[in-house]
């Protein structure tokens, strides 16, 4: 049924090319570009244009899809046989579509050079059973920003450590209408917002053997600590109805002390609040020192009939003048060499705040079902938030249905 | 009319029929068939799996809990509607100065996509910047704000109302429709043996409306039983998926976890359960309506 469609696309193509009659020799390129922001649409539409420019016979078609949607539209062009050839993802998502043959290894198209422009910390993640699944296209480092004028008017030191963090807290809170610590409590990275904790407090979302770490004694502990800062005060209450913007947006308003957060919050703060005087810092310690390295990654697809001219025009975008504009116009860590030799990144201090992370960053494991895995966490979570279960029997459930889901 | 006997008659339908069975019937039989399959994360068929996606669904408590939210779902929305929908139509049938303003407004909220509506109603609750809860603190019947959807049950119960809130316009229509089309001269009678208003309204205003309610019924089944976007916006069936309707967990399971074999199941039992539904009300209905003629023929 499904492979009923291809031919019949082949021919509504062919009657296309001749309609359009001398423009036959031309070649396009399906790329799905993941949103980041308002700004990357038109970046890769002036990347294809100038590309076009350079060869005339290939024609980059870009089309803009929001993160939200991103799954599912890809989905649903892949079962429908209209997949596009190349397309940026998720590297969490990797796996899933290496593991089903849609993703083509690009081992036989990077050149060395080519290969030598990235920094190898972020190349680790695409490589799957030895092989390259995609290229890095985007990374980005989380850490913790503190409202200094809250600090000051509370009379508190931002922390280094989590007994700081929660000494500092208890003062900020004493302010009025005010609350020490953002907490998010539903949709996107919800997880993430756990991990943060579960990692500084020395646990891990597997453990060595593979099996699932949220059973573990540091997450209980990790979990408990936000529950304890939830019903004492400390945190903005009913965390559950707050997304990742809802908080940011709490932030904004200057009413939080700490949040954790990613570096595209920066360009949000100077635009909305350019008098609030914050500082970018390390999240805090316990038993190790930790940061969320998360990167996207550009993928081609394996069912592709343009390889060469897609690959083609991945060289020409990842030209370093290229790279350069998307990176300070998204506000993400530079994922080659090059552009990360730029001064801009020890300098500014923000952007060097976030980089600082990153050689102790620790990646979301590349592990099939992904999503899945992340949903269950929430629920558990959310169940800690609500009180509707302890930290520990909601983890250990948690823990339990992820084993499952991951056949262990 | 007697050349419309024998088989020209379902001659004339046959091509109607034969589209409209190839536009409906189409996507339910590829449904059918990619619930018996194994399917990958990414839609392609694997082979014949059986039963194993409907087991898979029976074994899972989540499907049961949405299934019984669905229940409560489409009941209190479908109800509610329908108990304000009447009045409001009633009173919009009546002649008063500005019915068309008062029309135009009820009609309003009908213009603007379900996604938008859900939308608004997410930022006007929300718990520190929302609309609803600065109203309420300003005229002094809240001290605190309140976290309209932090949990499932609050969440859940302001999600009907919205469910109810945009089910009414197009509720009213029907009814409206079906007010316009009552004969007058039964309201003229009563009124002439000394009927109340009340007596009209239960003795010749429902019995007459009957098959618009009827309908309206049908309809509003069908539309909130499958209704993503409210819930979807406002809540994504969080907290703990305490707001889970069935096609919101179908939509996780499709789209996010790419279980799209038990996806499918999933969604050819919503559609049995509508079409089961449809079937029996229509059956009772049309068994009700027939009986007192029957015994006025006697």
């Amino acid at each position: 049924m499904i492979r009923a469609k291809r031919p019949a696309l082949a021919v509504s193509l062919l009657a296309l090319a001749a309609l359009a009659g001398p423009a036959m020799a031309e070649t396009t390129v399906d790329f799905t570009v993941a949103e980041y922001s308002s700004k990357t649409g038109p970046f890769f539409e002036e990347v294809a244009a100038a590309f076009e420019a350079e060869n005339p016979d290939i024609k980059i078609n870009i089309e803009v899809v929001p993160w939200d949607t991103l799954l599912q539209r890809l989905t649903t062009d892949i079962a429908g046989g209209t997949a596009p050839d190349i397309s940026i993802i998720g590297t969490r998502w990797l796996l899933d579509f290496a593991e089903q043959g849609i993703a083509e290894p690009v081992d036989d198209y990077l050149t060395p050079e080519f290969k030598d422009t990235f920094i190898d910390t972020f190349m680790a993640p695409s490589v799957i059973d030895g092989k390259i699944m995609g290229l890095p296209v985007a990374a980005s480092a989380r850490a913790m920003i503190v409202n200094q004028d809250l600090f000051e008017k509370a009379g508190a030191t931002p922390p280094e450590n989590w007994d700081q963090l929660y000494e500092a807290a208890q003062k900020i809170s004493a302010l009025p209408d005010t609350y020490a610590f953002g907490l998010q409590g539903k949709e996107i990275e919800t997880d993430a917002y756990f991990y943060y904790a579960l990692w500084t407090f020395g646990g891990d979302i597997l453990t060595a053997d593979g099996m699932s770490g949220l059973d573990s004694p540091e997450a209980i502990e990790a979990a408990t600590f936000y529950k304890k800062m939830l019903d004492e005060g400390l945190t903005q209450p009913s965390p559950t109805n707050y997304s990742r913007e809802d908080v940011f947006n709490l932030f904004k308003q200057g009413t939080l002390g700490m949040i954790f957060t990613f570096p595209m919050l920066i360009p949000q703060l100077q635009a909305e609040a350019p008098d609030m005087n914050y500082k970018v810092l390390p999240f805090p310690e316990k038993a190790a020192k930790a940061t969320y390295g998360v990167t996207d990654t550009l993928m081609l697809f394996a069912d592709s009939d343009v390889k060469d001219e897609a690959w083609k025009f991945i060289e020409f975008a990842y030209g370093d003048e290229w790279r350069s504009k998307f990176d300070h116009g998204e506000g993400f860590l530079p994922v080659t060499k090059n552009v990360a030799a730029e001064e801009y990144y020890t300098t500014d201090k923000d952007i060097a705040g976030f980089a600082a992370g990153l050689p102790y960053a620790k990646f979301a494991p590349t592990i099939a079902n992904w999503e899945e895995i992340a949903d269950t966490t929430v629920r558990a979570l959310q169940q800690i938030y609500l009180g509707q279960a302890t930290p520990e029997a909601a983890l250990t459930e948690a823990a339990g249905t992820i084993n499952q889901i991951r056949g262990k | 009319m007697t050349s419309f006997s024998g088989l020209r008659p379902l001659a004339m339908i046959l091509p109607g029929l034969f589209l409209a069975m190839f536009i409906i019937g189409y996507p339910v039989v590829d449904l059918a068939y990619t619930s018996l399959q194994e399917v990958s994360r990414f839609g392609k068929l694997q082979g014949y799996a059986g039963f194993a996606n409907f087991a898979e669904v029976f074994a899972d408590p989540l499907f049961w809990s949405s299934l019984t939210r669905t229940a409560i779902w489409t009941v209190c929305v479908v109800g509610g509607t329908m108990l304000i929908s009447l009045p409001i139509a009633i009173i919009l049938n009546d002649d008063f100065y500005g019915r068309g303003l008062a029309r135009v407004i009820i009609m309003l909220p009908w213009a603007i996509s379900l996604t938008m509506t859900a939308v608004v109603w997410r930022w006007t609750l929300n718990g520190r910047s929302g609309l609803l809860n600065a109203t309420l603190m300003d005229i002094g019947v809240l001290a605190e704000p309140i976290e309209w959807l932090a949990e499932a049950q609050l969440a859940f119960t302001v999600e009907i109302l919205v469910g109810i809130l945009v089910s009414i316009p197009f509720t009213t229509t029907i009814f409206l429709g079906g007010l316009s089309s009552l004969p007058q001269e039964s309201y003229e009678a009563s009124m002439v043996d000394g009927a109340t208003r009340w007596d009209q309204f239960v003795h010749i205003t429902l019995p007459l409306m009957k098959p618009f309610i009827n309908i309206a019924i049908v309809l509003n089944v069908i539309y909130v039983f499958n209704s993503l976007p409210i819930i979807w916006v406002m809540t994504e069936g969080g907290p703990a998926n305490g707001t889970d309707i069935l096609v919101t967990y179908l939509y996780k399971l499709a789209f996010r976890f790419g279980q799209l074999g038990k996806a499918a199941a999933i969604s050819l039992i919503m559609f049995g359960v509508l079409l089961v539904f449809t079937i029996l009300y229509v059956t009772l209905v049309t068994r009700g309506d027939r009986q007192p003629q029957e015994v006025a023929d006697e």
